[in-house]
């Protein structure tokens, strides 16, 4: 795909800045997906102990994309990072079912919060590449997003592995920035 | 005059870079304690330069940026100057909580600054490991200067910052071979 891609989704939104939060458990996948969108090599990933910044300037659109690690000790320092935040992205390891409960928890603090309040979010159900995996539609259900009605969201499932999905996301997520313009 | 645009990536490309990376020992103010903990508990781990198109690293510093006592030198080859987009990417550790972290980064070529980017991380969390990557499109190749030019003449400053406390630079020499 490549960052520059991303950006240039994002070209016709109004904002000459763009700040997208990349949120969820820890072994959902964020940094996975995070380097699939730069094209780069996926096979040694770790986990975050930090954040994982990726900033794109092109023309006079800037795009910066922030992966804050989903470790339990790290959880508490996310409203840190909340503060003008256009995007908001939620992963979730679609095969990780015994946690559906924990991340979906988690979430709902997250839509609470007053920094994110009508922040955009698209959910990705990652890791539907993996037989075992809930379907989007199962997790939707599951977390009760139907009752998400403050803001647009979306529910994507894809494979940060194989990179089905990410950009249907993408293009979701561009879509709802130029109305909001 | 404004700089003639060109990719400071190409920079790194082929040539060597130097890297040294120095340190503020003199933090001033009331705040020594806090200061001194910060600048002791930082380090800097790594840099890289990739491909931004192919995700492709084409440098990777190996050794430990944050050592104000050694210069380093890496060498990038020369294809980078026809790489579209270019980034660089930093690693870091704080032992310690940051508050107001920014990045300040320039590029000089022959002394002159030919580019500068300012970042604003905001909040650093305490024993964090962190990575920041900047993505730069390149200039359109008629308006690059040729690998000759910049070779051994390119450096990329990299400070850090607590609001206005210096916690660490790093400065790298590139040389394309």
């Amino acid at each position: 795909m490549g960052l520059l891609e991303v950006l240039k989704k994002f070209k016709s939104t109004q904002s000459k800045e763009l700040r997208i939060l990349l949120l969820g458990l820890d072994n959902a996948g964020k940094t996975t997906i995070l380097k699939g969108m730069a094209s780069e090599d996926i096979a040694h990933v770790t986990p975050t102990q930090g954040f994982n910044i990726k900033s794109v300037v092109s023309g006079n659109i800037k795009l910066n994309v922030w992966d804050i690690g989903g470790q339990r000790k790290i959880r508490p320092y996310w409203k840190n990072y909340f503060e003008k935040t256009d995007v908001l992205i939620y992963v979730i390891d679609s095969s990780d079912k015994k946690r559906f409960d924990e991340t979906g928890m988690e979430l709902m603090d997250l839509l609470e919060e007053d920094k994110l309040a009508h922040v955009p979010l698209l959910i990705y159900a990652n890791k539907q590449d993996l037989v075992h995996a809930a379907r989007a539609s199962e997790i939707a259900s599951g977390l009760q997003l139907l009752a998400i009605r403050d803001r647009d969201w979306q529910i994507q499932p894809c494979s940060a592995v194989s990179g089905e999905g990410i950009k249907d996301g993408l293009d979701w997520l561009a879509k709802i920035m130029e109305k909001k313009k | 005059m404004k700089p003639a645009p060109f990719r400071s990536f190409l920079l790194i490309s082929h040539k060597q870079m130097a890297l040294t990376a120095s340190r503020s020992t003199e933090p001033t103010g009331t705040s020594n304690v806090r200061a001194d903990g910060i600048l002791n508990g930082f380090k800097l781990n790594w840099m890289n330069l990739r491909d931004a198109e192919s995700g492709k690293i084409l440098w990777q510093s190996t050794e430990d940026m944050a050592d104000p006592t050694r210069e380093h030198e890496a060498h990038v080859p020369k294809s980078i100057l026809k790489c579209r987009t270019v980034s660089r990417e930093i690693n870091f550790t704080s032992v310690e909580k940051i508050d107001k972290f920014r990045l300040e980064q320039r590029v000089f070529l022959k002394g002159n600054i030919i580019e500068e980017w300012f970042f604003e991380f905001g909040f650093v969390i305490p024993q964090s490991t962190n990575t920041w990557q900047n993505l730069i499109e390149a200039a359109p190749e008629a308006q690059m200067l040729p690998a000759s030019l910049l070779s051994g003449n390119v450096v990329i400053e990299t400070s850090f910052f607590d609001d206005t406390l210096l916690v660490s630079t790093s400065t790298v020499r590139l040389f394309y071979d």
